[in-house]
């Protein structure tokens, strides 16, 4: 067994990676609190009994907001290099959708259920 | 890994290939096993063609047809056509973007022993109380009725293979997205590569829906759910959206490598760049996208409503024009060119005039309302076969003839590869061309024999007549293997003289580290631009150095092993239980059913911990081996 050869890491370049790092958890500490929240305020919806037209869309728009949240933030979307990986998702999404409404809307898939 | 050169016993051969990451090596396993399951795929066709030679046939029952039925389909399509593809992916993507292997060696060598399990367990049905006899799309309808294990065979040893084809999908995005040699762009990726791609994208989109509509199936039949169970309020209909929503694209997985292999072969033997290659790649990106959009095609008749099936018909008429501009970049790519009739350019070019006719016949079922004609006759028989045969089989064909020397040193004998090729095609159109008109004048497909006097028994012999041909073509082909293979007439590089793409620049056999020094590309069709502008030998992009290479590693197979065991304990879980499904709760109890189940989970969490916790850094290729390596190649050369 060998080991991996790597060259050793600068001062100059251990700082920069730590000064990044340090952002990058500030990053995620604020994201994450923000999803926390996000997730308070729409258990309190619901627990209030509001009007249930009135409590999907804003409970499913928050979802959408925890979602962008995720993948940029703790996915690491936002950083360099991941195209492909938006790309795919993004077409990955474009198909679930396509799907999900055709069975709604076209196909009728849900009749049989309600 | 320094002593591949030695001589061995068949003992360490044997313990080599069940360890092996090496993708050239992992590309002979798929080749082999590939064509284990396409030789006993070729002969339930064969006792499908007898059964229906002659009217009233009582060769086979008709339970028994049906297993026959579904087998041939499924060990085809699953066990035989997608293995065979890989098998070429792997001995030539690598070599043609420039890389010393794929990005995940373990996971490949996963996804080929996940294969070779999941098959030998589909096919231990025959053995272990009867096949699943529910047709390879396995409607829920009919599957959840399906009495006895046969349909557990087929959800639980799809489910395992499937997952292996899934790991290999992953593995050959991620090689062709990061692993490409400094120059090769994009746009100078050869079009076996390109088509590995969409094809891998279409794997990774389109098995999910697969591996979903098998879950819910195991967990109807062995479980005790009721996902598909109508009188507990599921519905059966899902399943057929599910499997055509893999389904579909699964036809374009299988169709696109063999587009790929045909375009490197026109170009080869052609003597031209490939007409059009940018438009080639447009064209393939856009099938693979079209390809999700179209599934409910196949279920026109099932009652999706007028809007449904004028969206999906205009869909599937969309693919014509990128499919039709392929056709057209082939025949401009012929067009001019001097033509070298080898065995693999004779193949590419009988497939273009049968996949038209396939292709023609597509659009005619695309029109929904003729559909309700077609629909379920020996007309959709036809069609398929010829896309598939005449596209796909053709293409594994030529692939085989041109790829061999790169895969085994040697070369296949062309007499023998023009005789199979002659009877091969002729024995396809006899089989499968009149089996259109059979299916205008009425005769459904799936039935396992018909009365005297309708009509039908001239067409059906003709038709069986023209299987027998195919199957001696294959023999003729086996015969050509065992001889080349014995006479072992090594041949050096670029075999055809006439390799384009950068998979021919390497010595013959590739070392097992494929390049001494990363190439540098400089266009489309590399090995070509240095032959004629330069001395012939791909230029460097690295200085000569040691480099690093994984380990050998036998967890692959010990976690497909795991899994293998584990389906015989899921399989027997429900049998004579009270909550079981019909078909099975008649059946003996087998109270070791669980621990059998627990015992093969256990296998595969523990390896997989075992593959987790214990560091494998893998090792170095010396620059003193490499130079030893080239020192060695320029002596043969001489």
């Amino acid at each position: 067994m060998a080991e991996i050869k790597q060259e050793p890491i600068s001062q100059k370049k251990l700082e920069y990676i730590r000064r990044e790092r340090t952002k990058e958890m500030r990053q995620q500490m604020v994201s994450f609190a923000l999803m926390i929240f996000l997730t308070f305020v729409a258990f309190g919806l619901v627990a209030m009994d509001l009007d249930a037209s009135f409590v999907i869309p804003i409970v499913i728009g928050m979802a959408f907001l925890q979602v962008i949240l995720q993948f940029y933030y703790f996915m690491h979307m936002k950083d360099k290099g991941h195209e492909y990986i938006k790309l795919m998702m993004l077409t990955g999404m474009f198909f679930a959708i396509a799907f999900v409404t055709t069975f709604i809307y076209i196909v009728w898939i849900g009749a049989p259920i309600e | 890994m320094a002593s591949a050169t030695k001589k061995r016993g068949v003992g360490p051969v044997i313990w080599d290939y069940m360890t092996t990451v090496d993708h050239k090596k992992i590309a002979i396993l798929y080749l082999i096993a590939g064509g284990f399951f396409f030789a006993l795929g070729g002969i339930e066709a064969m006792l499908i063609r007898i059964q229906l030679a002659v009217p009233n046939n009582d060769f086979l029952s008709a339970g028994l047809f049906n297993e026959v039925i579904t087998m041939h389909g499924t060990t085809m399509i699953f066990l035989a056509a997608m293995p065979l593809l890989f098998a070429f992916m792997n001995a030539t993507v690598p070599l043609q973007i420039g890389a010393r292997d794929v990005a995940f060696p373990f996971l490949n060598s996963l996804g080929v022993w996940l294969f070779i399990f999941g098959g030998i367990f589909l096919n231990l049905s025959w053995f272990m109380g009867g096949a699943p006899d529910a047709g390879w799309t396995s409607y829920a309808s009919l599957s959840i009725k399906s009495p006895g294990h046969g349909i557990d065979f087929y959800a639980l040893g799809l489910q395992i293979a499937g997952a292996g084809t899934l790991i290999s999908g992953i593995n050959f995005v991620t090689t062709i997205i990061s692993m490409r040699a400094p120059g090769m762009t994009y746009m100078r990726m050869p079009l076996m590569t390109w088509t590995t791609l969409v094809a891998s994208v279409l794997i990774v989109f389109a098995f999910p829906p697969l591996t979903i509509g098998l879950f819910l199936l195991t967990f109807d039949r062995m479980f005790g759910s009721s996902f598909f169970l109508v009188e507990t309020g599921g519905n059966t209909i899902i399943w057929e959206h599910l499997f055509w929503i893999f389904g579909h694209p699964e036809v374009y997985i299988l169709i696109l490598p063999a587009f790929g292999i045909f375009s490197e072969i026109f170009a080869t033997f052609a003597r031209k760049r490939l007409f059009g290659y940018s438009a080639m790649v447009f064209a393939t990106v856009l099938i693979g996208f079209f390809g999700f959009m179209v599934w409910a095609h196949h279920m026109f008749t099932v009652g999706l409503g007028p809007t449904a099936n004028a969206i999906f018909s205009v869909a599937t008429m969309a693919i014509a024009v990128p499919t039709g501009i392929k056709i057209f970049n082939w025949i401009f790519t012929i067009w001019g060119g001097s033509i070298e009739f080898t065995t693999p350019m004779l193949y590419a070019l009988a497939f273009i005039p049968s996949f038209v006719m396939g292709g023609v016949t597509g659009i005619m079922q695309a029109a929904a309302p003729a559909d309700y004609q077609y629909h379920d006759s020996y007309f959709i028989v036809a069609h398929f076969h010829y896309v598939i045969v005449g596209g796909v089989v053709f293409g594994l064909l030529a692939g085989l003839h041109y790829y061999w020397p790169l895969m085994f040193g040697t070369m296949l004998s062309e007499k023998l590869g023009k005789i199979s090729f002659v009877l091969f095609v002729a024995g396809f159109h006899m089989t499968f061309l009149i089996q259109h008109f059979l299916g205008l004048w009425g005769m459904p497909r799936r039935v396992f024999t018909y009365l005297d006097g309708q009509g039908y028994n001239t067409s059906n012999m003709i038709s069986t007549v023209g299987a027998l041909m195919m199957a001696v073509a294959v023999i003729i082909l086996l015969i050509n293997i065992i001889i080349t293979v014995a006479k072992n007439q090594k041949v050096g590089r670029d075999p055809w003289g006439d390799g384009r793409t950068l998979e021919w620049s390497l010595p013959l056999p590739v070392p097992h580290y494929n390049f001494a020094q990363t190439p540098l590309i400089r266009g489309l069709d590399a090995y070509w631009i240095e032959k004629k502008e330069n001395d012939g030998k791909m230029m460097p992009a690295e200085s000569l150095d040691d480099f690093h290479m994984p380990n050998n590693s036998i967890i692959p197979f010990v976690i497909s092993l795991g899994l293998f065991v584990a389906a015989f304990g899921a399989l027997h879980f429900a049998s004579g239980k009270e909550w079981a499904i019909d078909a099975v709760s008649d059946l003996p109890q087998h109270p070791w059913a669980l621990w059998v189940l627990i015992l093969g989970l256990a296998i595969v969490f523990i390896s997989m911990g075992v593959r987790s916790w214990k560091d494998d850094l893998g090792y170095y290729v010396t620059k003193e081996e490499v130079l030893k390596d080239l020192e060695e190649q320029e002596r043969g050369a001489k």
